[in-house]
């Protein structure tokens, strides 16, 4: 178990696309869960700005991780958006845990209170966040196993 | 596409005991010779080999047999029986993607599931988590149990529709496998099954058509479970129950999303099929209120929720009241969806949910 390690911080795209590439890096984390194809967004709020970035992935990579443009969140088939706060403490968890544990996994930052919120114009888009959980919640363990300098 | 093919002529009219031999199978039987499906990265899929007109579903087949759809069929060949013979009846747009989702998807509750990392709970916990795996073990297998009643029924042409509903049944095998596996794994074991548990189980099975059933099961029954394994993913004691409700989320949401654009599907070709839908939901409203609210099922919930007996009141039926408004919203969101609002006509109490009942969203 690493001790945590808050220097890896959530609020930059660079972290995103770090996270982007340790999953292409390892293939074979990723083919047990089989292939996915979905589209989120991220929203990353802080006072009155916010980070946005688009995930997309496709059959065992995160093929693009890049910022995007206030509102264009609403065209990924959905997307999670919180408080940079929250977002830190999900990434402080895993990186202190090895993966996100308890009350700190996606679901369940989705499921309780209003810290991160799960959005999207269609229902059907949301449900690719469940379809695809698993994936999903590996590709932010990711998280544990970056430098501190990410 | 119809494209001549050699004649092969010099074959023998006989085989060697002299029965006749028909070559009509190389000689031009009506095919689309020559079409050449191009696999993706990731292999050929069902979308891939959904080209020319192998790709085309007929809404209303002429065919009644197990004849492969595309092929040249035999006019003599019998009829199976099957009484679901419009596409309308068990379409859905996305059932390619989550066939070939599913297969991908496919995990093994024996290998997958961390079980060496069972840690040991207090016993207010532990009997809590196997009376959540006891009451899913038990309702787990009718989405299993429904599609084999009626997957023989309908018309072979809408084969994916068929192969999908297989992968369901297998999912729901595995999910009847990992939440008994669990129920046993630390010393606990099977706890209370109560008769009217059976009642939801009943009004699925027992539905009239094919379209309530799905309506019932996929729409309002898997989405309410789909939520349970949300709550349990967040409840999990430890990483085994953690993955276990992560991975059957996942093929739960799979099942949501055909029943939705199935019943989008159905009722955009038949719009009286609306009415049928409403009248099964009603009723099915009514029977899953009674099955959420068990006292087995939402006390162990309630007591996971809080982390113990201790807090049960003060923190686990608060929680457990947010999730149901969740639970309720997304479900109300679903049958938007699917073309089938039911803000005006649902006897759920949304007011006392806090649940706006002009947009289905949960007020702040």
């Amino acid at each position: 178990m690493n001790t945590a390690d808050t220097s890896v911080t959530v609020d930059r795209v660079a972290f995103f696309t770090a996270l982007a590439a340790e999953m292409n890096g390892h293939p074979e984390r990723y083919e047990p869960l089989g292939d996915v194809d979905v589209e989120i967004a991220l929203v990353i709020r802080e006072g009155g700005d916010a980070l946005r970035v688009r995930l997309l992935f496709q059959g065992i990579r995160c093929e693009h991780a890049a910022e995007i443009g206030d509102g264009d969140e609403f065209t990924a088939d959905c997307f999670l958006d919180g408080d940079v706060g929250a977002w830190q403490a999900m990434v402080d968890n895993i990186r202190a845990n090895g993966r996100a544990e308890g009350e700190y996994t996606l679901n369940s930052l989705t499921l309780v209170g209003d810290r991160i919120a799960i959005k999207g114009e269609d229902p059907l888009g949301v449900d690719r966040f469940f379809r695809f959980n698993q994936t999903l919640q590996t590709f932010f363990d990711g998280a544990a196993l970056l430098p501190a300098t990410s | 596409m119809v494209t001549m093919q050699p004649a092969y002529d010099g074959l023998p009219a006989t085989d060697l005991v002299g029965q006749p031999l028909d070559w009509a199978w190389l000689r031009g039987a009506r095919s689309e010779w020559g079409v050449r499906p191009k696999p993706g990265p990731r292999g050929l899929t069902m979308m891939d080999i959904a080209v020319g007109s192998y790709g085309d579903v007929a809404e209303h087949p002429a065919h009644r047999s197990m004849a492969p759809r595309g092929a040249d069929v035999d006019p003599g060949t019998p009829d199976m029986g099957y009484i679901l013979n419009a596409k309308s009846d068990v379409w859905a747009d996305n059932v390619r993607e989550l066939y070939e989702e599913a297969v991908a998807r496919q995990w093994s509750a024996t290998r997958d599931i961390p079980w060496g990392e069972l840690p040991d709970l207090g016993d207010d916990l532990e009997h809590a988590i196997c009376q959540l795996c006891t009451t899913l073990s038990e309702v787990e297998m009718i989405a299993a149990d429904l599609p084999a009643k009626w997957m023989w029924r309908m018309n072979h042409d809408f084969l994916e529709a068929k192969m999908f509903l297989c992968t369901q049944i297998m999912d729901e095998a595995r999910h009847t496998e990992v939440f008994r596996k669990r129920a046993l794994a630390n010393g606990g074991g099977l706890l209370k099954s109560r008769a009217g548990d059976e009642s939801l189980l009943r009004t699925i099975l027992q539905a009239k058509t094919y379209v309530q059933a799905s309506a019932l099961m996929h729409l309002l029954g898997e989405g309410f479970i789909l939520d349970i394994f949300r709550q349990g993913e967040l409840i999990a004691p430890s990483e085994v129950e953690k993955r276990m409700f992560r991975m059957a989320m996942q093929d739960e949401a799979r099942h949501v999303a055909y029943g939705t654009l199935h019943l989008r599907y159905a009722i955009e070709h038949d719009a009286d099929t609306a009415e049928e839908i409403h009248e099964a939901l009603d009723h099915g409203e009514e029977v899953l209120v009674a099955f959420g609210t068990n006292q087995d099922l939402s006390t162990a919930i309630a007591v996971l929720l809080a982390g113990g007996v201790e807090h049960v009141e003060d923190k686990g039926f608060p929680m457990q009241a947010e999730m149901t408004r969740k639970l309720l919203a997304s479900y109300l969101a679903r049958c938007e969806r699917a073309g089938l609002s039911r803000l005006s006509r649902t006897k759920l109490d949304l007011d006392l949910l806090g649940i706006d009942r002009d947009t289905g969203v949960i007020r702040s």
